[in-house]
């Protein structure tokens, strides 16, 4: 169960979030095992790697535009981790962090960002796209039908 | 009252003067080879410099006589601007400041100009919120904005003249470009295909800032400017109407990119402006198909050639058709009289995104050669040269692979094997000297929504180091090269560890200069790319190096900062392929060598 403590936003998002994770654990959750994950957890890789690369460098790693997201989800923890995914924010002039209120996709994947930026620091999950452990295998089919459709910042 | 009457009569001839003279003054300017007036140092986009004060035999000598912090952080493209009057004129990225240096105080600030935008562009900028400079005619500075706003300024004063309203961020549109001052109009593209833009290049009043002309990339012919009768496609008409609605499954046209947002040049005796368009809105190839078949989406990643005076289409060139890669055709073209095969030709030569040297007949749009400059390109095998053709290799189809399916190891990545870094070119070698990207990637297409403002991208993409090749350095990703255009050879090679993302100079003092990520400006011999010299400012260097000669002393010019998408793209560092999938080792990861900030060098010799 999802705890919201904070703002209107924040129960907005809780809906949002509770509706399209039904199938998925806590936000946050993940296994590693030898190099691979969970299905959950790879799907995370995907959706970083569609919607928050561009800027965030690969892996979660940072770059020279915005900073290292595997220390960011750790710091701040689930429930701020995904208000400034859905409300953005203005870090100083010259530096955004845009809202993707209204990217259903993304919005609808956050927990499973969280849990992929979570595997990559605490986890000791490696760069580069996961594999995910075999017998948690058949669960792909269904995380593939949830996620295939979505759009992503990416570069000129 | 009748004195202020007067001034206005005078300003009014002023005016009047110098709608006919813009043309002229750049002209002259450019001549002159104490100056540098136009980021390319010339309309023809040569980055040559007749200066040799600074030589092969003293560059060792060469020393910072002073440096200037901007004040701003992101990646810092483009570079000063010497028109003779004793100050150098530098940009930043967003908020976009310009400055007026003066040269004989050590950089103090003659003037200072900062627009007030809405920073919500930013997000919008894909790939870092870089500017790639100011262009100066008549006594105007103009500049384009993030956020789309083109303005002029006072040179004299940095006073603001006009601005014009070039673009609308909230759809995606944004402006990195610098604009390029042809007769009495200040000619800019747009940014923004990964948003789903329809690009266009415009043409503005140099004197009021209203639009003139704008052509689109994508679209109906009247709204492209081009003429099936008479408009060239490999020197025969294109003959066939609307192939920028045609070649799109319904509306995609709407959404097709096309963004021209890189270098424009200028043939002052054909009196053509070239410049080439970015890729076809999503990366997505299969929601490019008609009836499930690639379709050639006109007219992005194409060479244009057009009349300065109208927009309308001379000749036109589509170095990719149904891109499966995001190659952005916009690098610069250079324009170069050469012989071949025997015969003068006034060509066209580019170091292209896509791995191919190309060079173009540039009266008619004939393509002469196509080959390899960096030779692990893979994603074609050669061009026809009669059709115009790339012999794509199914193997790196992202295509025919499919969606949801990752095609690995093509060559080069996305980034280009060289991206907007501008070449040089000496008319006393005959050579090209350019810094190139030696990166790789794999590709997954995936479906993707249009929502207007919203990333448009539909693939993702991961990189590595291109493998490497007979001696060259281990790892590397990028490579500073000099190239014949006419042979289609490269001449020498000089490997770094990281991509070469500055604009590179060549000059009579057979030297050639550059900038690498690391933060080193260096200068080679032309001759053979033997390091001569080098000097390490505070930031990574993304920006070009520039020279020019101010009472008898000759100086080089850099901006460093490091950014754009080398720095996002190699912040990190890639993993090394051969290590496989979760490696721990990483190639050159650029974050360990240098950091953020803003910071122009001037170079000179000691007294």
């Amino acid at each position: 169960m999802m705890v919201f403590k904070r703002s209107p936003l924040f129960a907005a998002l809780a809906a949002i979030l509770l509706a399209s994770t039904a199938l998925a654990s806590e936000p946050g959750d993940y296994v590693v095992e030898d190099g691979k994950v969970d299905p959950s957890t790879y799907e995370g890789y995907l959706v970083y790697t569609r919607a928050c690369m561009a800027c965030h460098g690969p892996d979660g790693l940072g770059s020279s535009f915005a900073p290292n997201l595997i220390q960011a989800a750790e710091r701040l923890g689930w429930a701020e981790f995904a208000g400034t995914i859905a409300a953005g924010r203005e870090i100083q002039p010259g530096q955004v962090m845009p809202s993707f209120a209204d990217d259903p996709y993304v919005m609808g994947n956050i927990p499973k960002i969280f849990s992929y930026m979570l595997a990559r620091g605490e986890g000791g999950l490696g760069r580069g796209r996961p594999q995910i452990i075999e017998s948690m295998q058949e669960e792909t089919e269904e995380a593939a039908d949830a996620g295939e459709d979505g759009n992503e910042a990416a570069e000129e | 009252m009748l004195r202020e009457t007067g001034y206005a009569v005078v300003a009014i001839g002023l005016m009047a003067a110098t709608a006919v003279h813009a043309n002229q003054n750049v002209l002259e300017l450019q001549d002159n080879p104490e100056y540098w007036a136009t980021q390319l140092g010339n309309y023809q986009g040569h980055r040559f410099s007749q200066l040799d004060q600074i030589n092969r035999d003293n560059v060792q000598e060469l020393r910072s006589v002073w440096q200037f912090s901007t004040g701003v952080l992101r990646g810092h493209e483009g570079g000063p601007l010497y028109v003779g009057d004793g100050r150098l004129y530098i940009h930043t990225p967003f908020p976009n400041k310009v400055f007026a240096l003066d040269l004989e105080d050590e950089g103090r600030v003659i003037w200072s100009y900062e627009p007030v935008q809405d920073s919500r562009v930013i997000p919008v900028m894909c790939c870092d919120t870089v500017n790639r400079g100011l262009a100066y005619a008549d006594g105007r500075l103009f500049l384009g904005q993030a956020d789309n706003t083109l303005i002029a300024l006072d040179a004299e004063s940095g006073e603001l003249l006009w601005e014009a309203n070039n673009g609308d961020h909230t759809i995606g549109e944004s402006n990195t470009m610098s604009p390029l001052v042809v007769h009495d109009k200040v000619i800019v593209g747009i940014s923004g295909g990964e948003y789903g833009i329809r690009g266009h290049l415009s043409a503005y009043d140099v004197e009021t800032g209203e639009m003139v002309w704008r052509g689109y990339s994508t679209g109906p012919d009247d709204e492209v400017l081009i003429d099936p009768e008479t408009t060239l496609m490999l020197g025969e008409p294109v003959g066939e109407a609307d192939l920028g609605v045609t070649t799109w499954p319904e509306g995609e046209w709407e959404r097709g990119g096309g963004a021209p947002w890189g270098w424009i040049t200028y043939d002052p005796e054909l009196d053509l402006i070239y410049y080439g368009t970015g890729n076809p809105g999503t990366w997505n190839p299969d929601q490019r198909t008609v009836d499930g078949e690639p379709a050639d989406n006109k007219w992005a990643i194409t060479i244009f050639a057009r009349d300065p005076n109208t927009g309308e289409a001379k000749w036109v060139f589509q170095k990719v058709p149904f891109d499966e890669w995001d190659y952005d055709g916009v690098n610069e073209n250079q324009l170069i009289d050469i012989e071949f095969e025997g015969e003068e030709r006034k060509a066209l030569a580019v170091i292209d995104r896509t791995g191919f040297g190309l060079l173009m007949d540039r009266e008619t749009g004939e393509l002469l050669v196509a080959e390899k400059f960096a030779p692990e390109t893979n994603w074609a095998d050669s061009y026809d040269l009669e059709t115009g053709r790339p012999v794509v290799n199914e193997e790196y189809s992202t295509f025919r692979q499919g969606v949801d399916v990752n095609t690995t190891n093509i060559c080069p990545t996305a980034m280009g094997a060289k991206n907007m870094q501008p070449s040089a070119y000496s008319p006393n070698t005959g050579l090209i000297y350019a810094g190139i990207n030696r990166i790789c990637m794999n590709y997954e297409p995936y479906e993707t929504e249009y929502i207007a403002g919203q990333p448009y991208v539909g693939a993702t993409l991961t990189m590595m180091p291109a493998p490497s090749h007979n001696g060259s350095m281990e790892g590397r990703t990028g490579s500073f090269i000099a190239w014949d255009p006419v042979a289609g050879e490269t001449v020498w090679e000089v490997d770094e560890r990281f991509a070469v993302w500055s604009g590179a100079l060549a000059t009579a003092g057979d030297l050639a200069f550059y900038g690498t990520l690391e933060g080193h400006v260096k200068a080679v011999d032309l001759e053979t790319g033997e390091e001569l010299w080098r000097f390490k400012t505070p930031s990574g260097v993304i920006g070009n190096v520039n020279t020019f000669m101010h009472e008898g002393k000759q100086y080089v010019a850099v901006l460093s900062g490091v950014g754009g998408w080398a720095g996002i793209g190699l912040a990190a560092g890639l993993e090394d392929p051969e290590e496989g999938l979760g490696a721990v080792s990483v190639f050159g990861a650029l974050g360990d060598y240098t950091k953020l900030g803003g910071v122009l060098t001037v170079f000179a010799l000691p007294d």
